[in-house]
């Protein structure tokens, strides 16, 4: 029932539907924009802004995740403001924590590594924080390594919004925000965690694995969880 | 129970409140706010208590909120009937019996009284008091009220918050009523939006625009917010208005109810104003009590109710949708948006958020019209806006002025400008979120548009004011660690981008930082500013960018030179006396070492850091004394005069000799270098001596016949006998530096032939030259220019004075003139354009003259000299007038027309010296815009290689130890620059010494230098002040508190 | 033609990019008459020479003796290239760096000794509190991360300094 509008991404004329973000109807047109806390089958969170776009007319950049389309909207997926930034982005995710890839068990299939890999990052220009941050190894099939968190809250939402136990959440502020299953108790003795192992394939990074893997070993499989959230009808 | 559901009751209860407010008897009320509170209102209020129950007194006793003059607090209203309200201020319990004595008899405490009201337009209606109090000042005469106007704060301080009826006695609810008799919500938004009244939580956005889009929605409920969440720091307008008016906010949302159709709004107020809760909720309760919340209100079938949430102070709370979060039970964090509150806000539903402060304008609005409202403020930004005025002024406070207003008004005619001593540097507007902008941008209008145009923001409405004993990276640092602190982690940018640039600040601030910093901290902060989620992180970088944009100097100063010259940070000062000495002369040890009876040891201190120890404890600015950490006890330790004790033990003494040799001792191997040094005065001089022994040859090319310069032609013997100098410069002479007298450079050598026979040549000629004063009469005979004049005394050929010598000028020039006339036998009348305080001029030396019989004239600027056969017979002076505030941060003298004639035999021009423009310009040496000399404000090089220049060339007429500290780090960059390595700090000597601070501070009062009698000095060229007697220079090292030492306890606790 | 003087160096690493680097095999014999490697791990000289024309940088500043070798590699050569991740991140030297250095030295030396149990202070230069990567000393010309970095990458990279050109190694390589 939603109307048809038309619009330009790139340049590229796309048509869409009200309603639609500006990410949706670029993949749908097959135009590619960076995000690591974005994900189809999950609510947009807006959290990463690596998916910041420029949109004629408006001098501010709006993320592409939550913004919606309007008729007649051009957008700029790409250009030398929106790359310094999504370049920067990253290097602040990489100096927050200790994101070691040589020795990751997803080394290879990372989203953090493959984006940075795609933008030519070669080296991180800020002072590493190296925080010294907890594993917590608890649960009997999955591992979560603070140390390769990037908070994206995918976990978080897919729990809440397609399994339906909301186990995890984001405790603290700032720069001391940490992911938490449960009220802040070691995921092993979670009470609500299903361990369905969603949040695992949703994790863009090597936060949340399985266990059992060696270095390069952890592929993930999150296109499952879009489609289950299709299926089921979470799909905000 | 008084519910009100028609006109008559209304009337009823009002005329009841109006009755409280204006009694048949004396009404005492006193300020309670958390500000007065803070200050002792409490023990006021039982006191007044107290006295009243005594005497049996027919008299009311009321707590108010405060009426916005903070600084002066308690505050208390007395009102006897007839007469006008009069405001006391500083009110203490003791004071309490004698103001009601004075009461009684119909008397003001006149040394109390701050002002009074004669009549009070609260703007939904007008209070008439009385005439009466001739001696008291009305309030809007009253220099921190006189361009307010109170249009938020119309209630506050005047009625008792706690009180419904007195409200209601000064119009409130009336504009409620007004709203649901006409029906008629539209009209009500299209005046709201004619009124151009937009948020003033900061973003500046049309109110009625606002509550037009929830009026349009159909949704079946709808919500009003009030955010109260109050957070930034230094700002505290919403909770004063809470504490003194809560009902004017419930009934601005109560018309914001109706004319949306929203029955439900929510108070979000912090938590940790507890005053305000606690009136807010009684507020409510009454207004229930009197039918003006809940169902059926005013009988006109409206329901409306509020109910209050506590937040818990959370900055980030103050973004809407992470309040909503809040409001729902979750963390507090932002979402994108859209969806708009305005479509989907608290659980789901439309919703309008709006600040305190744009709730309180609603119902003057709906009481006067729009029109009425639009008179007020700039074109753009109509009304108000409540500033909370804090930080380094005289007068701090709530300001509520039009907007629009120049900054200078809020800083220097409300806030009265900085504190004695101190010159503000900058302000910051809209908190942490703000930024600073300096004071030669003080005719900035104060209204969303023109902030942002500086990068900074209006904001919830914040002001601190800064002065130069803030330093503008620690200030960027700190609100860059609140807003750290504050961030809710959600996005990338904020969460870590902050991090980062706090950590660079840190690292800035210990004088860690690295060249490339700046660049990192720009690009940082715009890449946070422009990718930030919510409105926190896209205003967090502010502070840092405006710092950047405007006070780079002072991160490179941090940087480059390792130098924070407000004292600040500590990591780069020993101590606040030795941060503050242009010469950082390691202060706290000399007077250790003095202390411990080290003279030699203090002596050998003394010089390596100054080589004209006993000339500077003569004549020094001492930019020390303002410093001081002992003012906080008592006066700032004598820390001249104890260094020209030490100075003259040695320099005078049979001591001398064993101190020289302990100087040369120092002196390192040659290097076969040659430095030129043009110019003998301080600064050349000290340039020589440093160089000297930095094991270069040194030859020093001077004009006049002598070294020395200003100290020796002009200052006059009386304040520095030429004995001391030449002690000085025997030192320098015995390292091996040579002098070529009566050799003026570009005459009798030009810098070429310098370029090609030196290695390096240093530039310290300094401003021999006369800043012209045109004025009529000049070319008279009698007439003078201060320098010559001096210069004429020195050298024993004086020039003629007759019986009345007049000095134009301020500075120390113009008082070593007229002291010098009056040892001449001649009166001497100093004219200075400004007032007394604002002189340039040592303190202590224009005491001294007066004492003496010279006589000042402030206020007055030179009209024309009148002439009479050829020599002086008058002068004509304009009387002044203080105007604005310049940039100077001084007022500037304005003439009132009004001549006066003064007759006089001579006239002196003191009015300022200048550098020789034309000879540097024709040596193909660049000039700056202002004229002086150009050099790299690091390396002091000058446009042409090697060629380095200091002292008053390079800034403008300065003093003598600014002027050496420019010979001091000159000498240290030509030897890194011809020997191509450092060995400047391996000649600064290291002691051992005892490095325990005083338990307890020594009770010795400050000893100030003897001062001959004045029957003996004014006719006399000897020394005029004497040196401190040993013992009273043990006591003065005795008081130092040492604040060199940073590990003890003490240290530990202030700086964790 | 002159030959380009090459230096190449081995910090805090696993020696991993120096293997690699001779993993370019065949085209090794096109490379080396082009240069004259002066100073490394897989020559002779004791003494990092002057007026080196590429100086290539395994590994990450660990301790006081890498710092002095970088800083004298930077004054020393015209460019200064980090290899792999430990030079360019710091990688896996760098996972040391949220434990503080005297509870690392008392795990390894008391703890885990299993004869003499003393930390050795003679003869071994100071560890830094952090490993760090080459760009946080001293001003790198060219960044080439990778654990190690592919052979291909690496001759890639060689072969652009040779010809006088800093290669653009986008999406060429990355971390790991």
């Amino acid at each position: 029932m939603s109307e048809q509008i038309t619009m330009r991404i790139d340049g590229q004329v796309c048509t869409a539907k009200e309603g639609q973000t500006i990410i949706e109807v670029a993949q749908a047109n097959g135009r590619y924009i960076p995000s690591l806390c974005h994900m189809p089958g999950l609510s947009a969170d807006g959290c990463c802004r690596l998916c910041l776009v420029e949109v004629t007319g408006l001098n501010r950049l709006l993320p592409a995740c939550t913004t919606p389309v309007r008729n007649g909207m051009s957008v700029v997926t790409d250009s030398e403001r929106l790359n310094q930034n999504r370049l920067m982005a990253l290097e602040l995710l990489f100096s927050e924590r200790n994101h070691i890839c040589a020795v990751c068990v997803s080394n290879g299939h990372c989203e953090l590594q493959g984006l940075a890999q795609q933008l030519g990052l070669t080296h991180i220009h800020f002072t590493y924080n190296y925080p010294k941050l907890p594993v917590d190894v608890s649960h009997p099939r999955f591992v979560l390594d603070h140390n390769r968190c990037i908070l994206c809250a995918r976990c978080v939402r897919v729990c809440d919004e397609v399994e339906g136990a909301h186990v995890w959440d984001i405790a603290g502020r700032g720069i001391n925000s940490m992911l938490v299953s449960d009220l802040q108790r070691p995921w092993g003795e979670s009470q609500s965690c299903t361990s369905c192992g969603k949040c695992v394939q949703v994790c863009p990074t090597g936060a949340l694995v399985e266990k059992g893997h060696a270095v390069e070993e952890m592929t993930k499989r999150n296109a499952v969880v879009t489609q289950l959230a299709i299926k089921r009808g979470t799909h905000p | 129970m008084t519910r009100i559901r028609d006109l008559s009751t209304f009337n009823a209860v009002r005329t009841t409140g109006l009755g409280k407010l204006r009694p048949h008897h004396v009404r005492i009320a006193v300020g309670m706010g958390t500000c007065g509170t803070g200050n002792g209102a409490e023990a006021v209020y039982s006191a007044f208590a107290d006295a009243i129950f005594q005497r049996g007194l027919d008299a009311t006793l009321v707590s108010t909120g405060c009426f916005g003059f903070c600084a002066e607090e308690p505050l208390v209203n007395l009102y006897s009937p007839g007469q006008p309200l009069v405001i006391l201020h500083r009110v203490r319990s003791e004071q309490v019996n004698q103001i009601l004595d004075g009461l009684l008899e119909k008397n003001i405490p006149e040394a109390l009284a701050l002002c009074k009201i004669e009549q009070w337009d609260h703007i939904t209606a007008q209070i008439d008091y009385g005439a009466g109090y001739p001696m008291v000042p009305l309030w809007n005469e009253v220099p921190f009220f006189q361009n307010q106007k109170k249009i938020v704060l119309r209630n506050c301080g005047i009625i008792n918050p706690d009180d419904i009826e007195e409200y209601i006695a000064v119009g409130g609810y009336q504009s409620l009523y007004k709203v649901l008799i006409d029906r008629m919500p539209e009209l009500v938004l299209e005046q709201l939006k004619a009124s151009k009244l937009r948020g003033r939580g900061g973003a500046g956005f049309s109110t009625g625009m606002k509550l037009e889009f929830l009026f349009k929605s159909n949704a079946a409920q709808k919500y009003l917010i009030c955010n109260a969440d109050e957070g930034d720091p230094g700002a505290y307008m919403n909770r004063n208005e809470i504490e003194g008016d809560p009902h004017s906010l419930l009934e601005g949302m109560a018309i914001g109810g109706y004319i949306t159709g929203a029955t439900k709004g929510i108070i979000y107020v912090r938590a940790e104003y507890p005053l305000a809760v606690n009136r807010l909720n009684k507020a409510i309760a009454q207004a229930r009590e009197y039918g003006l919340l809940g169902q059926d209100i005013l009988g006109r079938g409206f329901d409306f109710d509020i109910e209050l949430v506590e937040g818990a102070g959370a900055f980030v709370c103050g973004e809407e949708t992470a309040l909503i979060a809040s409001l729902e039970g979750r963390a507090g964090r932002p979402r994108p948006r859209p969806p708009f509150p305005a479509e989907k806000g608290l659980w789901g539903c439309p919703t309008d958020i709006n600040n305190v402060e744009t709730w309180y304008n609603l119902a003057p609005i709906v009481a006067r019209g729009p029109a009425w409202f639009t008179e007020t403020g700039s074109t753009t930004s109509a009304g108000t806006k409540v500033i909370s005025l804090v930080g380094k002024v005289r007068n701090t406070g709530l300001v509520e002025m039009p907007l629009g207003t120049p900054l200078s008004q809020y800083v220097y005619d409300a806030g009265g400008g900085a504190a004695d001593g101190h010159s503000i540097k900058a302000v910051q507007t809209g908190g942490p979120s703000g930024g600073c902008i300096p004071h030669d941008l003080f005719d900035t209008p104060v209204d969303y548009e023109s902030l942002a145009k500086l990068g900074s923001i209006m904001g919830s409405g914040g002001m601190v004011v800064m002065d130069d004993d803030n330093c503008m990276v620690d200030v960027a640092r700190y609100f860059v660690e609140f807003t750290r602190s504050e961030s809710c982690g959600k996005c990338t940018p904020c969460r870590v981008g902050l991090d980062k640039a706090l950590r660079t600040l840190t690292r800035i601030t210990k004088g860690e930082g690295r060249e490339e910093d700046l660049v990192e901290l720009e690009e940082l902060g715009r890449m946070i500013r422009d990718t930030s989620l919510c409105g926190l992180g896209q205003s967090a970088p502010n502070p840092v960018l405006t710092a950047l944009r405007h006070f780079r100097h002072e991160f490179e100063d941090h940087i480059r030179a390792k130098r924070c010259h407000a004292g600040v940070c500590l990591e780069l000062a020993l101590s606040p006396c030795e941060n503050s000495c242009p010469l950082h002369m390691n202060i706290p040890r000399f007077l250790q070492l003095y202390k411990e009876g080290r003279l030699a040891d203090a002596f050998e201190s003394v010089i390596m850091d100054n080589p004209l120890p006993a000339s500077t404890g003569r004549v020094c600015q001492h930019p020390c004394d303002n410093r001081c950490r002992r003012q906080g006890i008592d006066e700032s330790v004598n820390m001249r005069e104890v260094h020209r004790v030490i100075a003259d033990a040695v320099l005078l003494s049979d001591q001398f000799e064993e101190a020289v040799g302990r100087v040369l001792a120092k002196k390192r191997k040659a290097t076969g270098k040659k430095v030129a040094v043009v110019g003998a005065g301080p600064t050349g001089l000290t340039a020589a001596f440093y160089l000297a022994l930095l094991g270069h040859e040194v030859m020093v090319f001077e004009a006049h016949a002598d070294a020395g310069g200003m100290l020796r032609y002009a200052l006059p013997e009386y304040r520095l006998p030429n004995s001391v100098l030449d002690r000085e410069i025997e030192i320098i002479r015995r390292l091996g530096v040579k002098f070529t007298f009566n050799t003026a450079i570009g005459e009798d050598i030009t810098l070429n032939d310098l370029g090609s026979q030196y290695n390096a040549v240093f530039l310290s000629i300094g401003t021999w030259k006369e800043s012209q004063l045109y004025l009529p009469g000049n070319e008279l005979a009698g007439v003078f220019v201060a320098l010559p004049f001096l210069e004429a005394e020195a050298k024993a050929e004086p020039m003629q004075l007759g019986n009345h010598v007049v000095v134009i000028g301020g500075g120390n020039a113009a008082i070593d003139c007229a002291r010098t006339v009056v040892r001449r036998g001649s009166a001497a009348t100093v004219i200075y354009r400004r007032d007394r305080g604002d002189m340039p001029a040592i303190p202590e030396e224009v005491d001294a003259a007066e004492k003496e019989g010279v006589r000042f004239r402030f206020l007055a600027t030179p009209h024309r000299i009148i002439g009479e056969r050829g020599g002086v017979k008058a002068i004509e002076v304009t009387k002044t007038r203080l105007g604005e505030f310049d940039t100077s941060g001084r007022r500037r003298p304005v003439a009132t027309g009004e001549v006066q004639v003064v007759s006089c035999t001579n006239v002196i021009l003191a009015v300022g010296e200048d550098v020789d423009r034309d000879f540097y310009r024709s040596a193909g040496l660049t000039i700056t815009e202002s004229g002086m000399l150009q050099v790299d404000r690091y390396s002091l090089e000058s446009s042409r290689e090697n060629f380095y220049a200091g002292g008053d060339l390079i800034t403008g007429a300065s003093n003598v130890s600014n002027a050496m500290s420019y010979g001091k780090d000159a000498a240290r960059n030509i030897d890194a620059r011809l020997t191509g390595d450092s060995h400047f700090d391996g000649l600064i000597p290291t002691f051992q010494y005892d490095q325990t601070a005083p338990a307890e501070p020594s009770k010795s009062p400050r000893h100030h230098a003897h001062d001959l009698p004045v029957a003996i000095r004014a006719k006399s060229f000897e020394e005029a002040t004497t040196a401190l007697k040993p013992e009273e220079a043990f006591e003065e090292a005795c008081r130092c508190l040492r604040c060199d030492i940073r590990d003890s306890a003490h240290f530990a606790v202030s700086h964790r | 033609m002159k030959k380009a003087r090459v230096a190449t160096m081995w910090l805090d690493a696993c020696s991993g990019c120096h293997m690699s680097f001779l993993d370019i095999d065949e085209a090794l014999l096109d490379v080396a008459p082009k240069i004259d490697l002066v100073y490394g791990p897989l020559v002779d000289a004791q003494e990092f020479p002057d007026d080196v024309d590429v100086c290539i940088i395994e590994g990450a500043i660990g301790n006081q003796d890498d710092v002095e070798r970088v800083k004298r590699a930077r004054e020393r050569s015209r460019i200064l290239v980090a290899l792999g991740d430990c030079a360019t991140t710091g990688n896996v030297p760098s996972m040391r760096n949220p434990i503080p250095v005297k509870t690392i030295l008392e795990r390894v030396y008391i703890e885990g000794a299993e004869g003499q149990k003393v930390i050795p202070t003679q003869g071994v230069p100071a560890l830094m509190r952090h490993a760090r990567p080459l760009h946080e000393l001293v001003k790198i010309d060219l960044h080439v991360p990778g654990c190690p970095p592919p052979a291909p990458a690496i001759l890639y990279v060689v072969s652009e300094l040779l010809a006088g050109r800093i290669p653009d190694l986008k999406s060429k390589v990355r971390f790991g």
